[in-house]
């Protein structure tokens, strides 16, 4: 099987007065179809930035991330802003731990707001399948609220709605159950599993050691290069 | 330099109550409801201690350390600093309060970006008024070059690397002296490199006898503080636990103590009798218990000591049995433990592994020791039976 | 509605101060462009058409007193329409019971009904008296407080009183249109006339003409044959004036300064746009997060750029609703003041469409332009940028040359051992730290200021002109007589009088200056102090004083120009004068006030001899010991008094500078127009750093937390950003004060042109520049209270939670 994301040594320098850093140091990865994937490390080991590398979000200094999804290949840092934008749209949806939900936007509003920019689905269609995805993460009573009326766990699940309105094959996370008790976290998990078991395709940034076994397959970061045994330090 | 010193030794009064918290409850509304972030938390940090709070996003171990500082209110409770009631102060006065006594360092360093690093750490000095206003870039300057910065004091903050960055908020922190440093993930968005010269500094600034209380990620911090107090769902997890049960997720410690009878045992009272049955798993949480072992004669070994953290009976629980020793508390004062039911020990192995696996271990080596012990030049045994790390 | 454009409207909606502030900004631009141009439209259309409404007279000729028959000669004269009578006199006029005098011009009428040129509009009572009576214009009520129905008491040239009764109040746009000074009007009846020691005949001549009545060539032609065949019939002609039907004699000045006015409207619109570009620059600061997010789930630069765009038109839109029918009344309402202080009478209220059209316009395009950049700027940011929230972090690069400035002179300081307190050190540095934003406040604010500090050298250099044009007329008291007395005579008893000091007897000719062809050009009154006068100091451009032996010589103000612009010293000039055409040298060109015409000097010795009248004289002038307005006036009113008691003809006495006075009034009508735009301008300035300074307090809020974690107290954190707010006024008028010079002298220089038809010396005054330091402290300081307050009020949670 041809792995959907692919990365070859991805490079990634930041220049500051101080000096350059190098936050990547030549990272090889690749992550198959319908994976739930994690990628470890403590804050600043540069799995963040790793993630950015996937979904276009930071340019790469050297290497070439390749994704295939949706029948096409795509070489992500060849395509151009806009071209991205689109592109991100429909094949990866994204999740981050501050959840980013518009805050002047109700639920189902925000849930539409991918669609409404792809294009990818009419107008009446894309409010149906907005409230659809919402009764799947159980909101759909409050699709006409703000944000900012529902909790953290609830928000962190309309994002992930919204991740899901262009039903992309890819899903990306970056500590999404940071903010979260770890009740409420765990909910957020089953989903993800349920997910993959639809066929997603998920990669997780976590700092967390412990969910380490709810991964398919798992990669440590440490100062921005993988690390050789995934498996040694423990949680405190 | 002038007569006063960088930094005040504070040798006296070691391991008097600083800082106190009585049932700090934090409640946040919002549109959504409410949502408790802190559930009562008593906390007690002695002078000259280094502590570090740990606990998963979430926890609330932020919010705890803004409790502390006086950044935020408290729905309930009340901050004892030094004899002064945090909450009872105004917000000015706070802030003149704070900028004396604490010393904040952040995760993403917060200098400002219009001061070059020696005007941020004069800063402090200038908004409490501490030091002669002439004094003040000296000692600035002195503080730079303990943390390594004195050739880059002219520079704007953008214009160094983030570990020299935060060598700086360390610098800034103490440029008003204060006996207490507070730190939130110092080392949260530094490369390994930069940690490790961060973990220097806060180590020495403890040795000097700061008071020192940080939120932090990084087991390679935890390891050098003094003590680590857990935090899980706006809840201290009871030390003890945490120690004896180190593998264990938080929220399962808690459910430990939960589960648990806490018991108290007088000085020399027995608590486990050789060849008794045995149907409790015992953690001390204070006080010192001697594990004595009956020899094929009639006479008593004191084999082994345990204290705090240290456990007992599981030997027992997990490969059935008698007492293999006789436990009692040490003479020197009353015992405190946690009692936990055979049925809620044989839960706990069944839902971490990692834990049934260490406690084995430490079975095995207990054992041995144990059958070391019985062999008259068994060697000296004090200490060995202790935990593993 | 689609989701994008939800989020448009939720964003007006959601943060109400935002968008009031930003409708506001487009408003004021808009609001001052449409009452301008509205009024403008309004003024310059009904000017004229309520002139020419009123069949203003386009000849006017004083002269000899004449009957209803030789009117009646007249009336079919060649391209003359109609031909009406007058008899015009001053008289001092009081309401029964005042103290005080007033010279009144009386206006007699043979019939008020068959009145066919210079139309009266009533505006109370009758508008045409009955024997006994008097009806009085509309501006006698500024000067008397009088009312209809009350008695209004006349004071004959022999002392004695009448007292006529006020049965109506009127308007009367034409008969003194041209004349800023002229004394306020009223009307009586012909036979009236007597009771007040007035012959029942006419000494004035209105005439309309039948076709060309706004060709200048043409009426001066007709004039020309008019007066001919008036003089040839035995008549002296005084004074005369010739004007368009259709073009108010004063609608140049008007036009001018609503073309002043107009030019600070287009400012105020300068200036609100820059307001408007900083603040959409930090919404959309603000944005950036929203923006990263919206890209990140595949929303394209387009999408955004047009989501923003269609804010700014809203913003737009609202603003119009705002200020297009506030404009409209404010055009009105300014219409209605000028028109009121010109004494002509608008059509009445309605839209001006050229004005709405440019309302519309403005409000528009402007935010649209100032708002383009930021929205463009803001489209651009990168997902990444804009979800880190900390794009100024991430824009790499080292210090700019700017701090490394600031960098270098703090530490020279500190080498020579002084150190700036940090918190101070803060506010500088926060000061300069966003350039474009502090660039767009400090031109508002400097633009405000510069007008301001201007508006005020210009009123003071007005002044200082009329002053001068007051050398002129230095005497204390100007003692009139209704037949000349001898020079001895008046002098020995003026003397007697308190206080004076010198008397001077003044002769007075009247004469047309012709261009070469013969035909008139203008009319030239000739003064005729005694050559060694001390009373005129004049500003001689060119060319000498008067001397005694001066023959058909005069001194000529340089309102000539106009009709020979190459004239020089030495030339001679065409004269009618006594209906003789004379050649006369021109020795010296001065400066003068152009609004009567043609000024010129000629030797007392030299025209009182031509006149018959060697020694003798209908005019002095007085000195007094004290030169104060309440002397002078008192003065007036003693020597009056003593000369009628003494049994002179006295027509009347004027304090000295009562002149001046009635011309300074007129000019502080105008500064008072300059004076509210700079405050407007001002206002908006102060706008523009208030909103900058809460934006920089928003963008700094986590700073702010920082401080206070670090020992600032709510004191430490307010100084900061006042001291930052204040500088920035400091600044502003450090630079409004070198603007101010050139905007004086352009400000000076137009209204100078429109008013007195002549350049002016520029005068500068300390004042503007003091109140302005006053009240920039003032505006600075109240513009960054409200955000140091709400600096000062964030808990340091709120903070550094701040994303």
């Amino acid at each position: 099987m041809q792995p959907i994301i692919e990365l070859r040594n991805v490079v990634k320098v930041y220049s500051s007065p101080a000096g350059d850093y190098e936050a990547l140091h030549g990272i090889n990865l690749e992550i198959y179809p319908g994976e739930f994937f994690g990628i470890l490390g403590k804050s600043g080991a540069g799995k963040s930035t790793l993630l950015n590398m996937i979904t276009g979000v930071d340019r790469l200094t050297s290497g070439e991330v390749i994704v295939r999804a949706r029948g096409r290949e795509v070489s992500v840092h060849t395509l151009g802003e806009n071209a991205l934008a689109l592109w991100r749209g429909r094949t990866i949806g994204v999740v981050y731990q501050s959840f980013q939900l518009l805050p002047m936007l109700n639920l189902l509003q925000n849930v539409m707001l991918p669609m409404d920019l792809c294009g990818d689905y009419h107008p009446r269609r894309s409010r149906e399948r907005a409230l659809e995805l919402l009764r799947r993460v159980e909101l759909e009573e409050h699709a006409f609220k703000p944000p900012a009326f529902i909790s953290g766990g609830q928000q962190q699940r309309v994002a992930i709605a919204r991740a899901l309105a262009n039903d992309p094959p890819i899903l990306v996370a970056d500590e999404p159950t940071g903010s979260l008790d770890s009740v409420t976290a765990d909910h957020i998990f089953d989903f993800f599993e349920e997910l993959v078991a639809e066929g997603k395709t998920i990669v997780m940034v976590t700092h967390d050691h412990g969910l380490m076994p709810r991964f398919d397959r798992y990669v440590r970061i440490v100062d921005g290069q993988l690390a050789e045994d995934p498996v040694e330090e423990v949680a405190v | 330099m002038s007569e006063t010193p960088l930094l005040e030794r504070r040798a006296a009064d070691v391991g008097a109550p600083l800082i106190e918290m009585r049932d700090i409850v934090k409640t946040f509304r919002n549109a959504a409801g409410e949502f408790t972030v802190l559930k009562g938390i008593n906390l007690t940090v002695r002078r000259g201690e280094f502590v570090s709070v740990i606990g998963k996003s979430g926890s609330g171990k932020s919010t705890l350390l803004n409790m502390l500082t006086g950044i935020d209110h408290p729905t309930s409770g009340k901050v004892i600093v030094d004899g002064v009631d945090v909450y009872a102060m105004n917000e000015s006065q706070r802030s003149l309060w704070r900028g004396r006594n604490l010393g904040i360092v952040f995760q993403f360093f917060q200098l400002l970006p219009m001061l070059t690093l020696l005007e941020n750490v004069m800063l402090p000095m200038d908004y409490v008024g501490m030091y002669d206003f002439a004094e003040r870039p000296e000692r600035a300057m002195e503080l730079l070059r303990m943390v390594g910065l004195e050739e880059h004091a002219h520079k704007l903050p953008q214009a160094v690397s983030t570990g020299q960055q935060q060598s700086t908020a360390i610098a800034r922190a103490l440029a008003t002296d204060p006996p207490i440093i507070v730190a939130d993930e110092p080392t949260g968005n530094l490369d390994t490199r930069a940690s490790d010269r961060i973990i220097e500094l806060f180590s020495e600034l403890s040795r000097q006898g700061k008071t020192i209380v940080m939120v932090t990620h990084d087991p390679m911090m935890t390891r050098r503080t003094s003590r680590t107090v857990i935090l899980t769902d706006g809840e201290v997890v009871n030390e003890a636990v945490a120690k004896a049960l180190p593998l264990l997720p938080h929220p399962m410690m808690r459910e430990v103590e939960r589960r648990a009878e806490k018991r108290v045992y007088s000085p020399g009272e027995l608590i486990l009798r050789a060849q008794a049955p045995v149907e409790h798993f015992f953690i001390i949480v204070s006080g010192t218990v001697e594990v004595l072992h009956r020899r094929a004669g009639a006479r008593t070994w004191r084999v082994a000591k345990l204290s705090a953290g240290d456990f007992f009976g599981e030997i027992e629980l997990l490969r059935g049995g008698k007492a293999i020793a006789s436990v009692r508390a040490a003479d020197d004062g009353p015992v405190e433990v946690l009692v936990l039911s055979r049925q809620d020990f044989h839960w706990l192995m069944e839902r971490s592994v990692l834990t049934e696996e260490a406690i084995t271990r430490i079975v095995q080596q207990r054992l041995e020791e144990g059958r070391r012990a019985r062999r008259p030049q068994g060697g000296i045994l004090g200490g060995l039976f202790r935990r593993e790390k | 509605m689609r989701p994008r454009w939800q989020k448009v409207l939720s964003d007006i909606w959601d943060n109400k101060v935002r968008t009031l502030l930003v409708v506001l900004s487009i408003a004021v631009g808009v609001l001052a462009i449409g009452v301008i141009a509205g009024a403008y439209v309004i003024i310059s259309h009904d000017m004229s058409v309520s002139y020419a409404a009123k069949n203003p007279a386009n000849i006017e000729i004083r002269m000899d007193d004449f009957d209803e028959d030789f009117l009646n000669t007249l009336r079919d004269f060649d391209g003359v329409a109609d031909v009406e009578g007058r008899r015009v006199f001053g008289m001092r006029a009081r309401r029964v019971g005042d103290t005080a005098w007033k010279v009144l011009d009386i206006v007699a009428f043979k019939d008020f009904k068959a009145n066919t040129i210079n139309l009266l509009e009533p505006v109370r009572g009758v508008p045409a008296p009955e024997k006994g009576q008097i009806v009085l214009e509309k501006t006698v009520l500024e000067e008397i407080s009088i009312a209809v129905g009350d008695e209004l008491e006349v004071e004959l040239p022999d002392g004695t009183t009448r007292r006529l009764e006020v049965v109506g109040v009127v308007l009367d746009s034409s008969t003194s249109a041209a004349d800023f000074l002229a004394a306020p009007l009223a009307y009586i009846t012909l036979d009236t006339a007597p009771s007040l020691g007035q012959p029942e005949l006419y000494n004035r001549l209105y005439a309309t003409l039948s076709e060309g009545q706004d060709d200048d060539a043409h009426i001066r032609a007709v004039f020309a044959d008019l007066k001919d065949t008036i003089e040839k019939s035995g008549y002296d002609v005084g004074l005369t004036r010739r004007s368009k039907t259709h073009e108010h004699p004063l609608a140049s000045i008007v036009n001018a300064v609503l073309g002043i006015l107009m030019a600070l409207g287009v400012l105020i619109v300068f200036l609100s746009s820059s307001l408007i570009a900083n603040t959409l620059s930090a919404l959309l600061q603000q944005h950036m997060r929203h923006i990263g997010v919206i890209k990140l789930i595949g929303g394209r630069n387009r999408q955004v750029f047009l989501m923003y765009l269609s804010l700014i038109f809203a913003f737009g839109v609202m603003a119009l609703l705002i200020a297009v029918p506030l404009g409209g009344q404010g055009a009105y309402a300014l219409a209605q003041f000028i028109a009121d202080q010109m004494s002509f009478s608008l059509l009445g209220y309605r839209i001006v469409p050229i004005s709405f059209v440019i309302q519309i316009a403005i409000g528009m395009l402007v935010p649209l332009v100032a708002g383009f950049v930021p929205v463009v700027r803001g489209t651009r940011v990168t997902v990444l940028q804009a979800i880190s929230g900390d794009a100024l972090r991430l824009q790499a690069g080292g210090p700019t040359r700017w701090e490394r400035f600031q960098l270098r002179v703090t530490q020279a300081l500190a080498r020579r051992g002084i150190h700036v307190p940090r918190p101070l050190l803060i506010s500088l540095r926060n000061t300069f730290r966003r350039r474009g934003r502090l660039a767009l406040t400090l031109f508002t604010l400097t633009m405000g200021g510069a007008i301001f500090i201007s508006v005020f050298n210009v009123r003071v250099t007005l002044n200082e002109y009329v002053r001068q044009v007051g050398n002129y007329f230095l005497a204390d008291v100007t003692l009139d007589f209704e037949r000349p007395y001898r020079l001895d005579e008046i002098r020995q008893y003026a003397m007697r009088l308190d206080g004076v000091t010198w008397v001077e007897g003044w002769a007075y000719a009247s004469a047309e200056i012709l261009y070469p062809d013969g035909t008139v050009a203008d009319n030239i009154n000739i003064l005729a102090p005694p050559a060694n006068s001390g009373l005129v100091s004049p500003l001689m451009i060119s060319g000498r004083w008067i001397t005694p032996q001066d023959r058909q010589k005069l001194v000529i103000s340089e309102g000539i120009f106009d009709y020979y612009p190459d004239l020089k010293v030495g030339d001679t000039l065409p004269l009618k004068i006594n209906a003789r055409e004379e050649a006369w040298e021109v020795v010296g060109i001065f400066k003068f006030i152009g609004v009567e015409g043609i000024l010129g000097y000629a030797p007392y010795e030299y025209i009182a001899a031509e006149q018959n009248l060697a020694r003798r004289s209908y005019s002095y002038r007085l000195v007094a010991e004290r030169h104060d307005r309440a002397y002078q006036k008192q003065l007036a009113d003693r020597a009056a008094q003593a000369f009628r008691d003494w049994g002179f003809h006295v027509r009347e006495a004027v304090p000295g500078l009562s002149t001046l006075d009635d011309a300074s009034e007129s000019l502080d009508i105008l500064v008072t127009f300059l004076l509210i735009m700079a405050l407007l301008t001002a206002v908006v300035g102060a706008m523009g750093l208030a909103g900058t300074m809460s934006m920089n307090v928003l963008e700094r809020t986590r700073e702010i937390g920082v401080m206070r974690a670090i020992g600032a107290t709510d004191s430490a954190v307010m100084r900061m950003v006042i001291t930052e707010g204040t500088l920035i006024g400091v600044i502003s008028w450090g630079l409004a004060v070198v603007l101010s010079v050139p905007i004086t002298y352009l400000l000076a220089t137009i209204v100078s042109l429109a008013v007195f038809n002549t350049p002016i010396t520029i005068v500068f005054t300390p004042l503007g520049y003091i109140i302005w330091i006053g009240l920039v402290l003032l505006l600075s300081a109240v513009s960054s209270v409200l955000p140091a307050r709400n600096a000062a009020r964030l808990t340091i949670r709120e903070v550094l939670a701040y994303e």
